[in-house]
């Protein structure tokens, strides 16, 4: 397989923030302006309450001064709190902007083969949660651990510089308060991913239960689905208390720890006062101190655990980004177009597993060719490297003369134009979906594809027309008017090659015949290749290919094929019965 | 995990309707004894809050006036003692609050899935799935959260304010109430910023939960997206939604930061006035020096119960609209349901009073319409003998999956009845009818599990051998055993695993097990192949030998077998005969299938014949068509 490495590297967590660098220097920075301000507001108390108790206060020359210094103070701790918080907000939002992008472009990038081996659930998860994880860590616990740092290296010499012995007593429980938040945030971060499970496992019964409404119900089966549902809530509910149990451990034992520290500054510290060695105001800027930095220190080990995970996100995400991207070759002068030339063609997904087995074919510009054979046959995986959708590394493709494997994908896609067995719609209105290979497509034109798709009757019959939103939030379509949408739009198109791949097996036969008329009436124009079960289908093609195992066993037309023994032929038996009654009885009828 | 859907409702804020939260404090209510435990742990944690101040002013104001007199013992054991039963009470409010919360909310999931369960499809049709995950996930989770921690914090914060104030008024009521004028305006703000603040992270959450959609379209489409080269115009789109998820989060947080500073200035605002008042008569000797600082102590503490009763009001106003859809979910009456004298006899009988027999079914002057929508069928009249196998056809829409869901009862008609041996279906029980019900769709729904397992679905207690019996019959049989671990083989979530074909073989094996007196098949073979299908049909010859059977199909090999073929357009039965007989009658049975075979037939014959380009004469409905009847194609005549 050919692939590329992706255009950039992976990230580790502090490369990401390149190009903010700057905005979150400046919010530590007016942070730490900020919490000077808030640092000084003990000195106050200090300065009045020793003014108090030696009677030089005044009500104006000392109270006013200081309520008014202290309101000051927070005013300007407040300010420089709200530009740190629009800074780090803006640097950190365009940082996780950033990086979905590149998960996105790079989601797009990679080649098919990775989505049959990768789960979407999984992938989906990596870009929500994973993200959200690298989101909080750089919102909220940069800034967090930021803030805590600063406060302990702006505080600690500001608390030594009165007094070290009542210094050292402020701080002495400190590590133990911060071990014990960090020890426990990692457990708990486990029975979370534990309670995420289970949650996991309750909505999935849920939505299988919603989405299977008819069955449970014509199948009378809603007590067993009551009782599957009782377990999946009762399991969630206990992990959930669990959750709560291990808490209830946690917060009174770091309260009481938190406690017990502010109530040593203030028993030895009065201690101290009552022996003279601090002042009465010195006692309470300790104490007071003590409770500024003694909260936001609690945090910390806390986050610093939810930090931790911000890394195993990361690189969870790392996995994607690392995967190789298909390659992209130089983009051809003209458009694609000519003979299709397949020689000797083999091909497998799994290794040892031969899907195709020495093909060789050529079909000529404007043919229209059908495909029939069991399912498993590799009708579809012949289709998808047509279109690139897979690299072939055994045999030969050509188109125009040029080998497929060094034109330029987007150029082969542009040409083809595919309608899947399975057909994907975006949740999108209609002509947004219509649109989505021709952006600029007059109204005119996709009327007539729509028309050409025997869908326009369906959709004029919408409240809202062609604007109609599909999918779950708007109009369901059924699997017929899937179909229909997905031919309309690849009609739209106007490929020099068309693929419809079992596009009409959910159609009546009035609207099957619709189509092929409107298929028919383009004949020449275009490439047109049909993979189909019904011979009504196949009926109208120039030549046939019937597959089995991965080899092509028959080739012809039509009126050849059921000729010869085989398995074109036992097909046509199948349904030929039924041709022959209705025969039958217009003999019958005309006779009459 | 939780489903993102959120509605415009989340972003409103409504009128406390104060009956809602009545009733749905019954589910907290429901726990007595923890609520009981939790008021009492509220009050001591609240109360231990409350003498924190105390002892710390009391011992100041002692130090100030006598450093020799002071037991510093005494007071070293009063702050343990107080931080003691401020730990036991918290530890005792997250277990009491944790209780009730995981409680409720699995109280209130339980509720609105059991209705959901008897809710008829009515209900269903107009919400999709996405909306009712919403509701059981994200709505149950947010209203538990208010019901525990909502409550609780309100108890909380509400004792120890009015403790505060009651403190304060009582030592000195000057200053007390120069402390508590700046309370009215921390409210004021707080419930103000709240809003604003839920507001925009409802719309972070929305905008999040659509990035998310995307990620999921951008890889389930990842074939369409390359194969019509949208990666660019795609991105082009992400990137417009990535943007607006910016600018929401940056409002968001730049909320907060605008907030948080307000309210601490507002709380510096009342430590000054403790400061100033407080200061002054300490220097006029009316309040001792340790009060003044209790006073700055309390007019801190204040501010964190205010913030947080503000921001549950705030949430209140905001959850309204969770916790009306919520309770309209649990009270909501099932349109379709067993009458009360059916329930009755059920309780006293055991069954529903009528034999357990599927005789004649008459559909009676049946009309029906979707709500207020346009009357889909009008005066419908059917009998059907039992053991009669009937083909519905016609084109879409034309009422005959219509018929086949009020025949299971999943819609009730409007006008008219359905007689079941000449009772009126309305009589009998609705487990008595789905029991005796088998239905295979063409969308088929399988479960996640083994094969085997959804195989058994409707008969839970049936053998290997019987699985593997219908699984023959519906020829499923070949290629479960040709996987790697045959009925073992998970399906994957909805069925994913297996091709669209597989799934409906598996669906069809899933009804042949329960060996249902009715069966229905609405389009169930679509997407199968013409040779399995063959093998199907011979089956099914066999199957529905003495079952009544309605099959709803396209595809003439499927019906033709059928004892009576209905022809439905516009809700009305334009035709019916057996496939011998309708073709006979030239009408629009007739036009229905020879319309396709025919001109199909005419356009090879010009085609292989001309083999010029005979786009004119199929874009225009040939004439030729009706002329030449009786000149048959070269090919149908070779066979003959």
């Amino acid at each position: 397989m050919e692939l590329e490495s992706p255009k950039q590297p992976p990230s580790s967590l502090w490369a990401l923030t390149q190009g903010n660098r700057l905005l979150y220097s400046a919010a530590i920075a007016v942070m730490a302006l900020g919490m000077l301000f808030l640092l000084l507001v003990p000195f106050v108390l200090q300065q009045t309450l020793d003014r108090l108790r030696d009677g030089s206060a005044t009500p104006t020359g000392t109270l006013v001064p200081a309520a008014a210094f202290l309101v000051t103070l927070n005013l300007l701790h407040g300010g420089f709190t709200y530009l740190r918080g629009r800074w780090s907000a803006q640097a950190s939002e365009a940082v996780v902007q950033r990086l979905r992008r590149r998960l996105y472009a790079h989601i797009e990038a990679l080649p098919a083969r990775y989505y049959d081996t990768n789960s979407t659930g999984d992938i989906v998860q990596r870009c929500s949660s994973d993200v959200e994880t690298v989101r909080a860590f750089m919102a909220n616990h940069i800034v967090e651990i930021a803030k805590v740092a600063l406060l302990l290296l702006i505080g600690l010499p500001i608390l030594f510089s009165q007094d070290l012995k009542m210094g050292w007593i402020s701080i002495s429980l400190f590590p133990f308060i911060i071990g014990f938040g960090f020890y426990y945030f990692r457990r708990i971060h486990e029975i979370y991913q534990k309670v995420d499970e289970a949650e996991g496992a309750l909505t999935t019964v849920l939505q299988e239960n919603l989405t299977g409404v008819r069955v449970v119900r014509a199948f009378g089966q809603q007590e067993a689905e009551i009782e599957k549902f009782r377990g999946a809530n009762a399991k969630f509910r206990d992990l959930e208390m669990d959750m709560f149990r291990t808490l209830s451990s946690y917060w009174p034992i770091s309260d009481f720890l938190i406690f017990l520290q502010l109530g040593t500054v203030l028993v030895s510290g009065a201690y101290f006062a009552m022996t003279g060695a601090i002042t009465v105001g010195t006692w309470i800027f300790f104490w007071w101190l003590t409770q500024t930095i003694i909260w936001p220190v609690r945090q910390i080990g806390r986050v610093v655990a939810d930090a931790g995970r911000a890394t195993v996100a990361m690189k969870r995400i790392n996995e994607i980004l690392g995967e190789p991207e298909e390659s992209s070759e130089p983009e051809p002068e003209e458009p694609v177009s000519g003979e299709i030339v397949v020689r000797d063609l083999s091909f497998s997904y799994v290794a040892g597993e031969q899907v195709l087995n020495d093909i060789s074919f050529s079909i000529a510009p404007g043919e229209t060719v059908a495909i029939v054979g069991p399912p498993g046959a590799g009708k579809s995986t012949l289709m998808h490297l047509l279109v690139r959708l897979y690299d072939y590394s055994e045999g030969s493709i050509t188109i125009g003369g040029t080998e497929l494997n060094e034109i330029n994908r987007h150029a082969v896609r542009s040409a083809f134009g595919v309608v899947m067995q399975d057909p994907f719609l975006y949740s999108r209105s209609v002509r947004d979906n219509m649109i989505i290979g021709k952006s600029h497509a007059s109204e005119q034109d996709i009327k007539e594809s729509a028309l050409a798709a025997d869908i326009h009757g369906n959709i004029s019959d919408f409240k809202n027309g062609y604007q109609t939103i599909i999918g779950e939030r708007g109009v369901t379509l059924s699997g017929g008017q899937r179909q229909r949408l997905a031919i309309a739009r690849a009609l739209l198109k106007h490929p020099t090659f068309l693929i419809l791949d079992d596009s009409l097996s959910a159609v009546d036969t009035r609207t099957e015949t619709q189509i092929l008329k409107s298929l028919h009436a383009r004949r020449g124009q275009q490439t047109t290749i049909l993979i189909a079960h019904r011979l009504s289908t196949t009926r109208l093609a120039d030549r046939i290919f019937v597959m089995d195992h991965g080899r092509i066993i028959q080739e012809g037309t039509h009126s050849e094929l059921i000729e010869v023994d085989g398995p074109y032929q036992r097909l046509w038996t199948i349904q030929g019965v039924v041709e022959e009654e209705i025969q039958e009885a217009l003999a019958e009828g005309s006779a009459q | 995990m939780t489903s993102g859907w959120i509605d415009d409702d989340d972003l409103k804020e409504k009128k406390l309707d104060l009956r809602l939260w009545k009733s749905l404090l019954k589910y907290t209510l429901h726990y007595r004894q923890t609520s009981l435990l939790f008021l009492l742990v509220a009050f001591s944690a609240a109360g231990a809050d409350l003498g924190f101040p105390i002892i710390t002013g009391a011992l100041i104001s002692e130090i100030d006036r006598d450093i020799s007199q002071v037991n510093i013992a005494w007071y070293a054991g009063a702050y343990m003692t107080l931080a003691i039963v401020l730990s036991v009470s918290i530890c005792g409010f997250i277990l009491c609050a944790g209780r009730i919360r995981t409680n409720v909310s699995h109280d209130i999931r339980r509720d609105a899935f059991e209705q959901l369960q008897r809710l008829s499809f009515s209900f269903f049709d107009k919400r999709p799935t996405g909306w009712l995950m919403a509701r059981l996930t994200s709505d149950c989770q947010r209203l538990s959260v208010i019901l525990a921690w909502g409550v609780m914090d309100l108890i909380w914060g509400s004792t120890l304010m009015i403790g505060i104030s009651l403190v304060m008024l009582w030592y000195n009521w000057r200053v007390a109430i120069a402390v508590l004028a700046v309370v009215p305006v921390l409210f004021a703000v707080s419930m103000l910023f709240k809003k604003w603040i839920l507001r925009t992270s409802r719309l972070v959450r929305r905008t999040n939960s659509r990035i998310t959609g995307v990620y999921n379209e951008a890889i389930m489409g990842v074939r369409t997206t390359k194969t019509f080269v949208r990666e660019e115009d795609n991105l082009k789109d992400f990137d417009r939604l990535t943007s607006e998820m910016y600018e929401h989060s940056v409002r968001n947080a730049v909320l907060s930061a605008v907030y948080l500073p307000i309210v601490l200035s507002l709380g510096s605002v009342a430590i000054a006035s403790a400061l100033v008042m407080g200061g002054n008569q300490v220097l006029a000797s009316t309040l001792a020096i340790g009060e003044m600082v209790m006073f700055m102590y309390y007019a801190q503490m204040f501010f964190t119960p205010a913030q947080e009763i503000s921001a549950w009001f705030a949430e209140l106003q905001m959850a309204q609209a969770s916790a009306e859809r919520v309770l309209s979910l649990i009270e909501s009456v099932p349109d379709i349901q067993d009458s009360d004298e059916v329930k009755q006899r059920l309780q006293t009988l055991g069954h529903d009073g009528h034999p357990d027999r599927l005789g004649v079914i008459e559909f009676r002057d049946v009309g029906f319409r979707y709500g207020d929508g346009p009357q889909i069928i009008q005066r419908f009249n059917l009998t059907v003998q039992p053991g009669e196998t009937i083909a519905l056809v016609g084109a879409t829409g034309g009422g005959k999956s219509t018929v086949v869901n009020l025949l299971c009862r999943f819609y009730e008609p409007t006008s008219g009845e359905i007689l079941i041996d000449g009772v009126d279906y309305r009589q009998r029980s609705l487990s008595w009818l789905q029991s005796n019900l088998g239905i295979v769709l063409q969308q088929p729904h399988l479960f996640s599990g083994t094969i085997a397992d959804n195989i058994r679905y409707g008969r839970p207690e049936s053998t290997e051998e019987e699985v593997i019996e219908a699984a023959t019959l519906a020829g499923a049989h070949s290629f479960i055993s040709e996987m790697n671990s045959g009925y073992d083989s998970q399906v994957g979530e909805g069925g994913t695993q297996l091709s669209l074909g597989q799934r409906q073989l598996i669906s069809f094996a899933r009804a042949v097990l329960k060996r249902p007196r009715l069966l229905v098949m609405d389009e169930a073979t679509s997407s199968i192949d013409t040779e399995t299908e063959k093998v199907i049909q011979e089956s099914l010859a066999r199957i529905l030998q003495n079952r009544t059977s309605f099959v709803i199909a396209h595809r003439l090999s499927t019906i033709r077998s059928a004892d009576r073929i209905l022809v439905i357009s516009q809700g009305e039965i334009l035709e019916q005969g057996s496939h011998a007989e309708l073709l006979k009658l030239r009408g629009d049975y007739y036009k229905l299938y020879t319309d396709q075979s025919i001109r199909d037939i005419d356009r090879i014959d010009s085609i292989s014949l001309s083999d010029d380009d005979s786009a004119d004469e199929l874009n225009s409905p040939s004439p030729r068509t009706e002329k030449d009847h009786a000149s048959l194609s070269p090919t149908v005549r070779e066979r003959k």
